[in-house]
Order: C-alpha cells, then structure tokens, then sequence
C-alpha cells in the first residue's frame, strides 16, 4: 500500500513583530490510500495548524520552517509534490487544493457563502479543476448532491444555505469538497456543530464516499467517540507535537503515552459503575466552609449544623422542589407579507410534565429546537407559559404556583433559582471582574453586609477551585474551564434551591469536560444541591443525572431512572438518538445499518403507539416503576409524572 | 419580490406625508410669517405702510386662512407639481429655483459619484492589505478629510487657486455665462468648474466610505467561507471579488439613502463659500426670512432625495442578497 500523504518533521511558527510561536512541531505521520487517520488533540494542540499546512491554508503569519509534506496523486503514479515547498497562493498549489485534496470544515452555517446557490458553488468548484461546460458542471454537481442525499437535488441547486437545515448544509459542503474525487479529503471536525442522529448520518456519509470515490480521508477531532468509530489509525497531538500514533485499536486497548491515557478516561461512558469517576488531567477538590452550608435540609434547626459531607439518603430525596405540569409555549411565526400575513403556530413547549425532586439531578437530552433551552426559560420565568403550572417550594416550604405571579411576586423565587449557561466567553461580562461578577447576585438581591458577601466569594472561589488572588482579575484572563467555574460560583453565590445548567461543558475540552462534571458532582454531593442538567450529550448526561428525560419536538417522551433509559429504552426516539451516539468504546461500535437518514425526530413518522400527529396525541404513560413513555396504549395507564 | 417592492413603495407615501407635516410644521413655529417680517423691517426703515395693503396682501397670500387651510393648499398644490409662490422674490417657486435645482443635483450627483469611485478601490486596498504603509497613508488621509471643516478646505483651495494658479475656482461657470441659457459652451464651463466643489464637499464622505468599506471588508475576510472559497483552489483575487467584496458592498449600498441627504446638507455651508448657484444658499435665506413656500419646497425636496435614495438602495440590496429577498416577509 503506497502512503498518499507523507509528513515529516514538520515545524510550523507564527512569525510575529517581536516574537515566533512555535505552532507545530516535529510532527511526523502518514495517510496510506484509502486509509482513515484521525489526528486527535484538545483545542490548542495545533492539529488545525497541521491541516491548514497541509491545504497551504496557513495564514500569512504563519510559516512552514522546517519539514516536508509529501503528496503523492494516485491519478499521477510516480509524482511526489512537496506541499511545505510550494507557494501557498500559485497555481500549482491551487490546482492540488480543492482539486486533489478537499477540505470540509466545522462549521456548516458559516462555511457556504449566503449569497450565492449552493449550485453556483459546487458547480465553480467543478469548473476549477475540470474542464467543463456549465451545462455539465451542473449536471456532475447534481449528481454529487444526490450522492451526498439531498432529497431533490435538482432544485436544491438553486437553493441557498441558509435556508437548509444545518445537517443538509453539512451535505453540501461535502458534496462541494466531493464533486471533483479528491484523493485526500481533510475534514477538521465535521461533525462537532451537529447533532447526534446528524452526526451519525454524517459519518455514514463520509464513510460511504470514502469508500465510492476510494479516497483517504485525514480527520481532524477531539472527540474519540467518533475516532474509534471511524479511523483506522490515529494520531494524539499535544501542545503541538505527536505524542503518540498507531492503530485506533492498538491506542484504545493500550495507550502508551500518559495524556492518551488521560484523555481515554476523561471521557464518559455508558458502562461506568455508580461510583465510577472520571479522571481529567487536573482535579478540583471543593473545600466547603460555614457560610455555604446549604440550606438543603429545611427540618433541620439551623444552617450551620448540618454535616457538610453528610451523603443524600435516598429517603430525603421524595420531598419535590419543582413540579412543571403540562406546560405549554408556542410562539407565532409571521411568514407572508403586509396584505397577507399567515401565522403559523410552533409549539416549543408542550404537555411538559417534570418533577425534580430535593437532591437529585434531572438530565434533559434532546437535539437543538427540541424545546429544552425554553423549557428552561420558562422554570425560570424569563418567558411566560400559554397554559401549564409550575408548582416550586419556596422559602415557606410550601409548594408556589409560578404561572400567575408578576414581577415583584417573582422575584423572592428568583434567587432560588440559578441558571448556568452554556457559552462560558459570552456569559460573564468582560468588563467586570470576578470579584464583581460572584457579588452582583448578593447585591440585586440584597443579601448580607459589605463583609458577608467579601467572604461568601472567598468560599465560593475556594469551592470551586479558584485561587482567591484571581478575585481582581477579568473574564478575559482566563480559560474556559475557569470561566465555567466562575459562573457556577455566581449561581451559587445566592445559595439556591435549583440549579439549571444549559449544556454547561459543551463548549469544553473533553479533560476540562471531566473536570467540570466532577466539580459538579462533588459540589451535589457536599452541598446537596438539586440540579437540572440539560445537554445534547448523552454520555454526559448519563455520568451526571439521576433521572433522565428525553425531549423531542417540545415534548418530553420517555423519562426513566439512568440506568434504565439506557438499557432499555422504549421510544423509537430514544432508541434512535442511543444508536447514533458514538462511543470511545471499539467494543460499541455504531452500527451504521441502523442509522436511517431522514427524520428520527418527526413524531409523525414514529410507529403506530407512538405517532404524534394530527390523530393522535398520546400522554405519558407508565411502561416500568419510574419508567414513563409517551405512547397511546389503553393497556397501559395514563399517569402524570 | 413584487409584493416586496409594492410594500416598499406603499410605505413610502405615509413617509411623505408626515415628511411633509413637519416641514410645514417647522416652517410656521417661529413667530409671525413672511408679512410681519417684512413689515417691522419697513418700519424699521421709517416707511409708512398702509394697513388696507396689508391686509390685501395678507389675503392675496392666503396667510389669513387657518393653518391647516394653508397646508391643505400647499399640499395640494405639490401634488400637483405647483410648488407655490415665493413671497421674497415675488415669482412662482418654479421659477425661483429654476436652474438652481438642477444644478445642485449635478452637484451632489457628482459629488456622490466621486466618493463612490475614488473610495471603492481605496478602501478595497486598505483592507487586503491592511497595516501596510499604503493602508497607513491612506488612513491618515482619511483622518485628515474627516477632521477639516469643509469651508476651511474650500478656502483653502480658493486661496491657493487664487495664488498659485491664478485662477478663480468659484461658482460654478464663469460668469459670463450665468443668466445665460444653455448652451455647449456653459455645459462645459460647468465641468470646468464642477471639481472644485466636488473634492471639497466629497472628501469627508470619502474618508468615512474608507473607513467603513476596510472594516467590512476586514470583517468578511476572515469569515469561514472565505477560507471554504480558498479551499476549492479559487485565485485571491476570484475569491475577493466574488465572496467577501459582494457581502461587504451591503453596507456600501445601504448608505445611499444617508449620503444624498448628507452630501445635499454639506454643501449648504461650501456652496456660499464659494458662491455657487445651488439651492443651499437660497434655502438658508428663505427660512431667514421664512418665505414659506420655497423653504417648504426645499425641505420637501431634500425628503425626496432621501425617501427615494432609500428606496433605491432597499431595492438594490434586495437585488445583491438573497437573505433580504427571500426572508424579507419572515419575522420572529
């Protein structure tokens, strides 16, 4: 087997007016043909900068200054080109790039021009690298787009991206990077933006066109769930160089170098004991003082007294903190013009019911727009329900009804309730410092004196691992992860009885993934805390919740215990998501027969008990103890959780 | 797309007339009119004024009419393109303005033209090659353009003409020419002279158009599918021009609708400067000393301008992006 793609120390700088950053360095690895390699590495490990030379994409500060990258074109035997020799923007480098080495990238919303068809750009890159007429530029493009599976690809050509789902955006741009049969395709984490089912499909795709066209293919990732499931060998970059490469199956059964092996277990997964804890590379150990001793247990005499470390016994978990019953939200989407506007009704929300108990921590899994992030702003209250209760205890222990109350009445339960978002760059304000950014909570609600709140944020950077030093500091000066935790340290910094994470790590490296969760974990533990966790991921949510629902099209469809939704999962919805969920596992491998394209998340096309349509709307019903599906079942009794 | 530009044009005649109320508006808030003006200004000369053609003149002008009345007449009256009587000049307004009109759309016309053209490739260059020494240059420039006052330079320029060249670069023919009609030789005389208030009135349009074409063309440029574009093995220069230079004109073209006003509001001040025949020094007067109805025509001249210079640029971009086309009835 001849290797298509050769690299050989390769050392790349960032040449700046007072400095050169080393990006890449001796960096060595080959891509045989129709071979996949995975390059793996966290963000910062410079695998971009590898793909980037490889495309002669790099920016202009960036320089190739040691190394070569070989090329050798199957089409043309006997050829060797040195990419690392060529001039980036000339016309024998541009006649490689796009032509015999294609490029798919991250983002599929921003990688395609808004402005042009998807056609007009297929078609400009047929016309590049082949000499054709337009009428069978157009004609190679359409074959290509149903190739890749757009359902009418005829029309689709003269469709414009943004007004194709993200999923079939991604499709275009493989079809675009496919239509010329590249020898080498580089796609720098395709998958990553999508979601699971999509992601799937994706793959599939990728794998299937490798195989059509007989390509290689180099992927760049930092998930290993898909490394396992796709890659024939695999390259660990950190901090710029390989620390270790060799078959995906070699690697994963025995990683030789520490950070492989740090990485293999940061990452969850679905076998994992009860007690089982994932290890990043750094641990955070909270320390817990006298004023954040939660107020979790109401019976007892005072806040002080209750046993920091005191383990939640099942027993006092039955008292509900939330109740949500058959919420209800749709928004109204204008579509038409002046003289004639059609409202079209979408529900984002609807028949939620959810119970989340003192203690515990309730997982949310569903695909973007399936309703879980309004769901949460409706617990919150930042948006008003149509119809529905949520029944929350507050400070009187009795349960509150929510729905009705006003501003004013709100916002005594507003402080019971804290929220963590998911982007830890847009969450925090860059021009306060953290000192400023934990106390502003204590301050809106008015809580304890100057020197209470001084201390309730030493506690809390303690608690979340933070240096207390870094209290003058801005947003800017940290990393993700660090952000992350500042903003859990302000959710807590009010002592609340809920608390909502929104995909709170997954815009994380998967060490600081771990890393997080543990904290999080921890944190439950020590001071009881009750959180709803909502993620896309499902191995994230498995390692973290108690209890697990699964939303789709604004409804909740299956909820059960963990360890039950996932072994046996009823919904054909929740079936669907766990087999489109690559695991790090070569034991698990995703089963690529059984990813159908098309929609596992229209509740028209589930079979017969299941169906969502205009005929029926089934409710939630019992299937196990604590295992609830919605189906319509008359042998099945219809219970509101 | 049809119902897109029914809209646009549907919305443009409530525009109008509220334009048009407030003009009026405006035009009345001082105290008294055009008459009582005119009379303390006789008495303040001594002269006797017989209160009999006072209030001749009064009704003649219709000033005794109640105020809506008046407006009702104006209005009508500019529907029908009779844009009313000057009082100052004792003319129609049709003929008052006469070539003044035409000669300010030249002006601003070209003016507008200019700024497009000159900072097109400038601002194009700016940004592919941006912290070099031409960005540099041209950015100091621009600042330079943006900082001076527009009469400064316009004297500037008339003094050093003056000095330097000998020759008088005010006006905008020579003056044998005015109150002459058309002729070849006028046209060309009016070319002759067009550049100088051209480059005073367009330099500060042209620094901020700089500005704003580099830093939307920095935005696009390092946006993902520029980088997609590069990757297909398209040439920088295909790239530039076909992928972020067509998202960066949005902006571009969006503005027409402000500069005309602008650039028409500019000249005000240079045009008595440097004495040229357009209707900003003659609007200046007439709200001095509040003729009415050519002040109004003015004002609803230059809401034309806008209203219609908006129109244009919505029809233009709708035409350029298909975002804006095809999702323009669409509102969450």
């Amino acid at each position: 087997m001849t290797d298509i793609l050769r690299i050989r120390d390769l050392k790349v700088e960032f040449v700046l007016p007072h400095m050169r950053v080393k990006a890449v360095e001796n960096v060595s690895f080959r891509i045989g043909a129709q071979e996949t390699v995975a390059l793996v590495g966290e963000s910062g490990s410079g695998k971009t900068t590898i793909s980037q030379a490889i495309m002669g994409l790099l920016p202009k500060s960036a320089q190739i200054t040691n190394g070569s990258i070989v090329f050798a074109d199957p089409k043309k035997p006997g050829t060797r080109v040195d990419i690392a020799m060529l001039d980036r923007s000339g016309a024998e480098m541009r006649s490689i790039r796009g032509g015999r080495i294609s490029m798919i990238f991250q983002e599929p919303m921003s990688s395609l021009s808004p402005l042009h068809t998807i056609g007009d750009q297929i078609c400009e890159a047929v016309r590049l690298h082949r000499k054709v007429g337009t009428g069978e530029a157009k004609e190679l493009a359409r074959e290509m787009l149903e190739l890749v599976g757009f359902p009418n690809p005829k029309r689709s050509l003269k469709t414009y991206p943004f007004e194709l789902s993200g999923g079939l955006r991604q499709r275009a741009m493989i079809a675009m990077a496919m239509v010329c049969r590249p020898a080498l395709l580089v796609a720098d984490e395709p998958t990553t933006a999508l979601d699971v089912t999509i992601q799937a499909q994706t793959l599939r795709l990728i794998k299937d066109m490798q195989s059509e066209l007989q390509m290689s293919v180099l992927l760049i990732t930092h998930d290993l769930g898909v490394v396992a499931n796709m890659a024939d060998r695999m390259v660990v970059v950190y901090d710029g160089r390989v620390v270790e490469s060799g078959l995906t199956h070699d690697v994963f059964v025995n990683p030789g170098h520490l950070y492989t092996q740090s990485l293999l277990s940061a990452v969850p997964h679905f076998d994992m004991g009860p007690d089982e804890r994932l290890r990043p590379l750094r641990e955070i150990k909270p320390k817990v003082d006298s004023l954040l001793t939660f107020c979790g247990d109401k019976d007892s005499s005072g806040e002080g007294d209750v046993p920091p470390s005191l383990a939640l016994h099942p027993a006092m978990a039955s008292e509900p903190v939330l109740a949500v019953r058959h919420l209800y939200k749709s928004f109204a989407v204008r579509k038409g013009n002046w003289f004639k506007a059609e409202e079209q009704e979408i529900a984002a929300v609807a028949d939620v019911s959810l119970t989340i108990n003192r203690g515990e921590c309730v997982g949310l899994v569903g695909e973007s727009g399936c309703g879980k992030t309004t769901l949460s702003k409706l617990i919150m209250r930042a948006m008003a329900p149509d119809s529905g209760s949520i029944l929350f205890r507050g400070e009187s222990g009795q349960m509150t009804e929510l729905t009705g109350l006003n501003e004013d009445q709100l916002n005594p339960y507003r402080k019971r309730i804290q929220f963590v978002f998911q982007d830890p760059f847009g969450s925090l304000n860059p021009r306060m410092t953290v000192q400023d950014i934990i106390t502003e909570p204590m301050i809106i609600h008015g809580i304890g004196d100057t020197s209470y709140r001084k201390k309730m944020v030493l506690e809390l950077m303690e608690l979340v691992g933070l240096d207390p030093r870094f209290l003058n500091r801005y947003p800017h000066s940290f990393s993700g992860g660090q952000r992350q935790r500042i903003g859990i340290a302000r959710a807590l910094s009010l002592k609340p009885d809920l608390l909502i994470f929104d995909e709170p790590t997954s815009a994380l490296d998967v060490s600081v993934q771990a890393q997080i969760l543990n904290l999080l974990k921890d944190l439950q533990r020590e001071l009881k805390l009750t959180y709803m966790f909502i993620s896309h991921n499902l191995a994230v949510v498995d390692y973290i919740a108690d209890r697990i629902a699964v939303m789709c099209a604004g409804r909740i469809v299956e909820s059960a215990p963990r360890e039950q939704l996932f072994r046996n999962p009823v919904h054909p919805y929740t079936q669907a998501l766990l087999n489109a969920v690559p695991f790090a596992d070569l034991d698990h491998l995703l089963d690529f027969t059984k990813i159908v394209d098309g929609k596992a998340s229209d509740p028209r096309r589930w079979p017969a008990p299941f169906t969502i349509d205009a005929q029926s709307d089934p409710r939630m019903v019992q299937f196990a103890e604590d295992h609830f599906v919605r189906a319509a079942r008359a042998d099945y009794q219809e219970i509101a959780i | 797309m049809l119902t897109f530009l029914a809209r646009r044009l549907f919305v443009m005649m409530p525009t109008l007339f509220f334009i048009s109320v407030l003009v009026f508006v405006i035009i009345q808030l001082p105290p008294g009119d055009f008459l009582s003006t005119y009379l303390n200004e006789l008495q303040a000369q001594g002269e006797a004024v017989d209160p009999a053609k006072i209030a001749f003149l009064k009704q003649q002008y219709g000033l005794d009419q109640p105020i809506w009345q008046q407006y009702f007449d104006w209005a009508w009256g500019l529907l029908h393109g009779d844009l009313g009587f000057s009082f100052e000049y004792n003319l129609p307004v049709t003929e008052v303005v006469g070539d003044r009109l035409w000669l300010s759309v030249v002006l601003n016309f070209s003016t507008v033209l200019f700024i497009y053209i000159v900072s097109f490739p400038i601002g194009i260059y700016s940004a592919t090659r941006q912290y070099s020494w031409g960005d540099y240059g041209f950015t100091l420039l621009g600042f330079l353009g943006l900082a001076m006052p527009n009469f400064l330079f316009a004297l500037i320029l008339l003094y050093y003409a003056n000095v330097v060249f000998g020759t008088s670069i005010g006006g905008l023919m020579d003056p044998e020419f005015i109150n002459q009609g058309w002729s070849f030789a006028k046209v060309m005389s009016v070319a002759e002279h067009l550049w100088a208030p051209v480059l005073v009135i367009g330099t500060s349009g042209t620094a901020s158009m700089i500005r704003r074409l580099r830093a939307n063309l920095l935005d696009e440029l390092s946006k993902q599918y520029v980088v997609t574009a590069h990757a297909k093995g398209l040439s920088p220069v295909r790239v530039l021009f076909k992928y972020p230079l067509r998202m960066a004109l949005n902006p571009f073209i969006a503005d027409i609708g402000n500069i005309l006003p602008q650039v028409v509001s500019g000249s005000v001040l240079v045009s008595v400067v440097m004495s040229l025949p357009t209707t900003g020094p003659m609007l200046l007067a007439a709200l001095q000393s509040q003729d009415m109805y050519l002040a109004g025509s003015f004002l609803m001249f230059l809401a034309l301008l806008t209203v219609v210079g908006m129109f244009v640029s919505d029809l233009l971009l709708a035409w350029l992006d298909p975002r804006i086309r095809l999702q323009g009835g669409v509102s969450q």
